[in-house]
């Protein structure tokens, strides 16, 4: 199973087992891609045809998804009209800049967890990852109330404060990883060197920097993602993407096409990050637990 | 260049105890090599000498300034690690530059030294490479480059050339005494090689659960053991250890073992008058000094049969059974002898050792 | 030279193992050095975080025993109400219910497909190109993953309502317009997006298995298949029970694309807890109620979280390396 090293015998049934695999991996793939597809192909729809649906049974109709007059006029709606350039900028500045404090400061956490053994170290740990497993839903009430006292509501600071909370927490836990990874003699190495404890700290930060730049996307991509947070307390002047997007649904028109549209816009930057990060995404997923 | 002076140092981790009473000095200028098995507290004494571990108790001086509480960037101290601990992401270059660097050398300063270490660790070639792109032996001459550019009060070394291969580790142990001579740096070395602390220091301390159990210069410590665990631990193979009783008779002392009876000399016999000895003592006697003769009566003293040979090519590894007890001796290459092959052996008087079987202590 | 190794006055004793023993402890110990700047890297991180969990924390509490959110109303206490309520609460009860099954479905259709393409990839040629394409799904937000299936499943113009039309296992209804089929309707969702997780862990899990077992397990005379179950089974499965555990939590955790979906509709059938809890609290406003339900829900979580970090040792040892080399 793990290698491709272990010979293999032909035999019918694994001939029989190849062609089911094949079948198999042929349906996985569309069935993941075809929400891709459609939601790419009707946000450049009119949306006459992106309601066109052949009758039930009729195989043949499936070419309807592809015959359309491709027109950009949702991506014009949702820039021109609908002040998507904002939202655009208020997800990236909220989500780069939780992403940048949860780095600075987990960093320091992270590192100092590593290298200082004290009593109720396990327990502050898990407390720490605690916070980041809470139900969002359950403490967005008293969350909201802080906010409010501190005037955050609706602000970018706010934002980016809220996105912080799941994002620290999350920083600690995967730094304390990276950092744990770093031999200590490096350290007493540079120290002996003559090097300061937070002289010494500089030394090895090029050594887990990979791992803190593809952290930094990670937080970047859940705080680009979030939604709940974004619609409670970043709701009026701080909209991000996913709320504006939701604001298209309205109960008497739903505006498909643009929010197609919005779906492309929200998704395509998070596919190419994904993809940087690819050799981190496990990690970070399973809060380190798992690494390639 | 100064010397180091440990007085009554203890250290605690948690509740356990790693080393205990430490008290040992390295004079200036000398290579004081630091012995044991794993986890003897060696490795603990070294790091409270660099900085990098906090002093339970007692204190540890550097000529006459105490440096309990200096960091080790103001100790003027440089180590060379067990894994090397080179910076990955330097080059050869960089890894030797960095003491330099962050005590503010200037620049062509810092290249001339580094290159002039480099050439004397002969690595001048390798300076552009990172330490992934080194070998085993060429990242511990990096190690030691890093050390010795700055021209340090102190080196220390913990078990620097542990995990180079046998060979290497042969020429290097030439290389770093030769290296130490010539700088006249007072140096601390930590090793559980005999060989390495044997061939390269001037002064051994030999410690085991944290307490120093000897102190002296390699040949005190091979020809003179304080105890018997020191007896023990040191020479290859180990010493053997027979007990027997002291008994006086006609012929002056002798130590009876069930299969043999062995008569030490006047002067051995006056220490023991000495120091009072008791009756029961454990006698110890390394393998080289015991004389070895193939064949039932070929003319040594004390009959016995054989258990194994093992060839050394020049030498030869015999152990024998006398009475209850296995005896190693190693001697010149000569026929090889089955299991229970009858052979005679002799002891060299003088250079036995008894210890008392209470205490372990040394009579001789 | 000799005389330097002893301390003065006391003598170090030796017993019969021929070893020097010390047996007494040291007059004073000297003080520690301060350990300051670590508590300092830390305080931030530490004091921003207890004012985003252990105030809201206490604040829950108080809301919990209060009947919190009526206009223009103190908070009154109302001596437990929020909690005996739970008692006669269907919505709750349902809503446990439907947490748990809805988990138990994603959790046994994402583990069996997860594991069976993982185990499929791990031999392809073609690994690197396909694991990228089946993790995209991972990467778009809920909210988003949502309004895309909706209009999926749209009774009008889904294509998705078509395809189940046409191979003939849906009514007219739509999907998420049917109570007894909209739980899996929003099943269909999760697996879609969070497949590709388990996927990779069992990926990362299967390429640990240490060759040598698999190697013997085969001389041995087992086959694939036994070789699978009784050697690279046991490998992964430490990494398997995590994963479950996080999607688990992560069930409590994210609603975005259920609020989108269905809004826990149609007559209640996807109405899971924390979508209740989203409902009580935001929609009815009814505050108090709400932090009950909740502490509850934290509490499930709290309990889950610590097994998890349980688990987390485990894998976290095996998988730690030291060295550069």
């Amino acid at each position: 199973m793990a290698s491709r090293e272990i010979a293999q015998y032909p035999s019918s049934t694994r001939r029989v087992l190849s062609v089911a695999t094949i079948i198999f991996i042929a349906f996985y793939l569309l069935w993941t891609l075809l929400p891709f597809l459609i939601m790419f192909l009707s946000s450049f729809k009119d949306l006459l045809d992106a309601f066109q649906l052949p009758a039930p049974g009729d195989w043949g109709g499936v070419s309807l998804l592809f015959t359309f007059e491709p027109t950009t006029k949702h991506f014009e709606n949702l820039f021109v009209d609908l002040n998507f350039g904002t939202y655009l900028g208020n997800s990236l500045i909220a989500s780069l800049g939780s992403a940048a404090v949860s780095v600075v400061l987990g960093s320091f956490a992270a590192y100092a967890l590593s290298r200082f053994d004290f009593r109720g170290k396990n327990d502050l740990f898990f407390w720490i990852i605690s916070t980041r497993m809470a139900p969002v839903v359950a403490v967005l009430v008293p969350l909201y109330a802080i906010f409010r006292s501190l005037d955050l509501i609706g602000t970018l600071p706010g934002l980016i404060l809220a996105y912080t909370t799941f994002n620290l927490p999350f920083a600690i836990w995967i730094l304390k990883g990276f950092f744990d990874n770093v031999p200590y003699a490096v350290e007493e190495a540079a120290m002996c060197d003559g090097a300061t404890r937070l002289q010494a700290l500089r030394m090895i930060l090029p050594l887990v920097a990979p791992g803190i730049g593809a952290f930094l996307v990670l937080c970047v991509l859940f705080g680009w993602n979030d939604y709940l947070f974004a619609s409670i307390i970043g709701s009026g002047g701080a909209k991000t993407l996913p709320p504006a997007t939701i604001g298209l649904v309205q109960p008497q028109n739903i505006q498909w096409g643009s929010i197609m549209a919005a779906g492309v816009v929200t998704t395509v930057p998070m596919l190419f990050l994904g993809l940087l990060i690819r050799r981190y995404l496990v990690a970070g997923l399973t809060m380190g637990a798992v690494r390639e | 260049m100064v010397a180091v002076n440990i007085q009554s140092v203890w250290k605690y981790y948690g509740k356990t105890v790693a080393v205990k009473d430490l008290n040992l000095l390295c004079r200036e200028n000398s290579f004081l090599a630091i012995l044991g098995p794993s986890g003897c507290g060696k490795s603990s004494t070294l790091r409270m000498l660099a900085g990098l571990e906090h002093i339970s108790a007692g204190d540890i001086f550097f000529g006459e300034q105490r440096v309990n509480m200096l960091p080790p960037k103001d100790r003027d101290i440089a180590m060379v690690f067990e894994n090397y601990a080179l910076y990955p992401h330097k080059t050869v270059f960089e890894n030797m530059a960095n003491p330099l660097r962050l005590r503010g050398v200037d620049k062509a300063e810092i290249d001339r030294r580094v290159k002039a270490a480099a050439a004397m660790l002969q690595i001048d070639a390798l300076l552009d490479r990172k330490p992934m792109q080194l070998s085993g032996g060429q990242k511990q001459r990096t190690a030691i480059g890093r050390a010795i550019v700055r021209e340090p009060k102190v080196f220390l070394f913990d078990e620097p050339i542990a995990h180079l291969d046998a060979k290497l580790r042969a020429h290097m142990r030439g290389e770093l005494k030769h290296l130490q001579r010539r700088l006249e740096t007072t140096t601390i070395y930590v090793t559980h090689d005999q060989l390495e602390a044997m061939s390269m220091a001037d002064n051994i301390a030999v410690m085991h659960e944290g307490v120093l159990q000897q102190f002296g210069t390699p040949s005190e410590i091979y020809n003179h053991p304080a105890n018997e665990w020191v007896a023990g631990f040191v020479g290859e193979p180990p010493m053997n250890f027979l007990n027997c009783r002291l008994e006086l008779t006609s012929e002056g002392v002798v130590a009876v073992h069930p299969a043999c009876r062995i008569r030490l000399n006047d002067a051995q016999r006056r220490i023991l008058e000495e120091k009072q000895a008791e009756p029961d003592v454990k006698l110890g006697i390394r393998p080289d000094n015991i004389a070895y003769r193939a064949g039932a009566n070929s003319g040594l003293d004390i009959p016995a049969t054989v258990f194994v040979t093992e060839n050394l090519g020049g030498d030869m590894i015999v152990e024998v059974t006398l009475g209850d007890d296995r005896l190693t001796i190693k001697t010149k290459i000569g026929p090889i002898a089955n299991l229970d092959d009858p052979c005679t052996i002799a002891f060299d008087v003088s250079r036995i050792h008894l210890f008392s079987t209470t205490t372990g202590v040394a009579y001789f | 030279m000799t005389d330097q190794t002893m301390a003065a006055g006391r003598g170090p004793s030796a017993d019969s193992g021929g070893v020097k023993r010390i047996d007494y402890a040291p007059t004073a110990l000297n003080p520690k050095p301060s350990r300051r700047y670590y508590i300092w890297m830390m305080a931030p991180s530490i004091i921003l975080l207890a004012g985003i969990s252990i105030y809201p924390f206490i604040w829950l509490i108080y809301m919990s025993l209060h009947t919190v959110g009526e206009v223009n109303q103190p908070d009154v206490w109302n001596d437990f109400k929020n909690f005996t309520r739970f008692a006669t609460d269907g919505k709750f009860h349902n809503g446990w219910l439907l947490l748990l099954q809805y988990s138990a479905m994603c959790m046994a259709l994402e583990v069996g497909i997860g594991v069976l393409l993982a185990v499929i990839l791990n031999r392809s040629k073609l690994e690197k190109v396909l694991v990228t394409l089946i993790l995209m799904p991972m990467m778009m937000a809920p909210i988003i993953t949502g309004l895309v299936w909706l209009f999926l499943y749209n009774g009008a113009f889904g294509w998705y309502h078509w395809l189940l039309q046409s191979i003939g296992i849906l009514g007219p209804t739509s999907v998420l317009g049917d109570s007894d089929i909209a739980m899996f309707g929003i099943v269909a969702v999760d697996v879609w997006q969070w497949t590709p997780l388990i996927t990779l862990i069992t990926l990362a899990g299967l390429k640990r298995v240490p060759q040598d077992q698999l190697e013997a397990n085969m001389v041995d005379g087992a086959g694939p298949f036994r070789n699978f179950v009784s050697i690279a089974l046991p490998n992964i499965y430490p990494f398997l029970l995590i994963a479950v555990l996080l999607r688990f939590m992560d069930n409590f955790r994210f609603i975005d694309a259920i609020l989108v979906l269905t809004g826990g509709g149609p007559a209640d059938a996807t109405n899971i807890l924390p979508v209740y809890l989203f409902d009580v609290s935001f929609q009815y406003f009814k505050l108090g109620r709400g932090a009950a339900i909740a502490l509850t829900l934290l509490l499930v979580t709290i309990v889950l979280g610590m097994v998890l970090v349980k688990l987390f040792e485990d894998p976290r040892r095996k998988i730690k390396h030291t060295g550069f080399d």
